[in-house]
């Protein structure tokens, strides 16, 4: 994931199972896991974070 | 290089009207401010936009949110209610999710009685790291809070609760330092 305000790479640092929030999460729900894994990434430049539910592979 | 501040907020978790624990959030807002290198706020949950037809993330507040967002780490000062948190602060803290992952937070409980909140630093532990909080090992307790401050809302014995209060922010500045660190140079696989 680019950082939005510095254009640099972030740095992916937890997935997290959580329950979907939205139809399109809920059709991403990996059974074996029990929800969906959210991804959180903070920028080194700026320090910003940003999250994104992961596709499946 | 400078390094940017860290910025640890303080959430005042009650809402009850005569509330002692705004002495204590006032307290430890003000020991936070005068550590170099940090930046604080005292935010009061009564002020905060609490809508009950709904829970979760579709009652997010935005300015909350980004309070949250901000924070590398929380104080949380929370008086205990029947053993356990107030219900509007857990109402508050679920609105949020990922702005809390890998952050620090410190918990301050505050009880009328002899046991200085234990009960509701326990009860809170569970869900802040459900939250993705990393709590610090160190507490603040404020015992028999009505005998603490005067009627000014002063502390009767300061030097004791500022050497205490120093203690535990030592501990949350750095893990809040170090949880930084890690979250924006230490990916995970």
């Amino acid at each position: 994931m680019i950082c939005a305000d510095c254009g640099v790479e972030m740095t992916r640092h937890a997935k997290k199972v959580i329950y979907p929030r939205s139809e399109h999460e809920a059709s991403l729900v990996d059974e074996a896991l029990g929800g969906v894994l959210l991804e959180r990434h903070t920028c080194p430049g700026c320090g910003k974070g940003a999250s994104q539910v992961q596709e499946p592979k | 290089m400078m390094m940017k501040p860290i910025n640890i907020p303080v959430i005042l978790g009650t809402t009850r009207r005569g509330r002692l624990s705004a002495h204590v959030a006032r307290f430890v807002t003000n020991e936070l401010s005068k550590r170099p290198g940090v930046l604080t706020e005292l935010i009061d949950i009564a002020e905060m936009p609490l809508p009950i037809d709904g829970a979760g993330d579709e009652i997010k507040d935005p300015v909350f949110s980004q309070k949250m967002e901000n924070a590398d780490g929380i104080v949380i000062v929370a008086p205990e209610y029947n053993h356990s948190f107030p219900g509007l602060l857990k109402h508050l803290l679920d609105t949020c999710l990922e702005e809390y992952i890998h952050k620090a937070s410190g918990i301050v409980g505050v009880a009328s009685g002899p046991f200085g909140g234990t009960r509701v630093v326990q009860s809170l532990l569970p869900a802040l790291r459900e939250m993705g909080l990393m709590n610090i090992f160190t507490d603040l307790n404020f015992s028999s809070v009505g005998k603490v401050f005067d009627e000014e809302g002063k502390l009767k014995d300061e030097e004791a609760w500022a050497r205490r209060t120093a203690n535990f922010l030592d501990e949350l500045i750095w893990m809040s330092t170090v949880l930084r660190h890690g979250r924006e140079n230490v990916p995970q696989e």
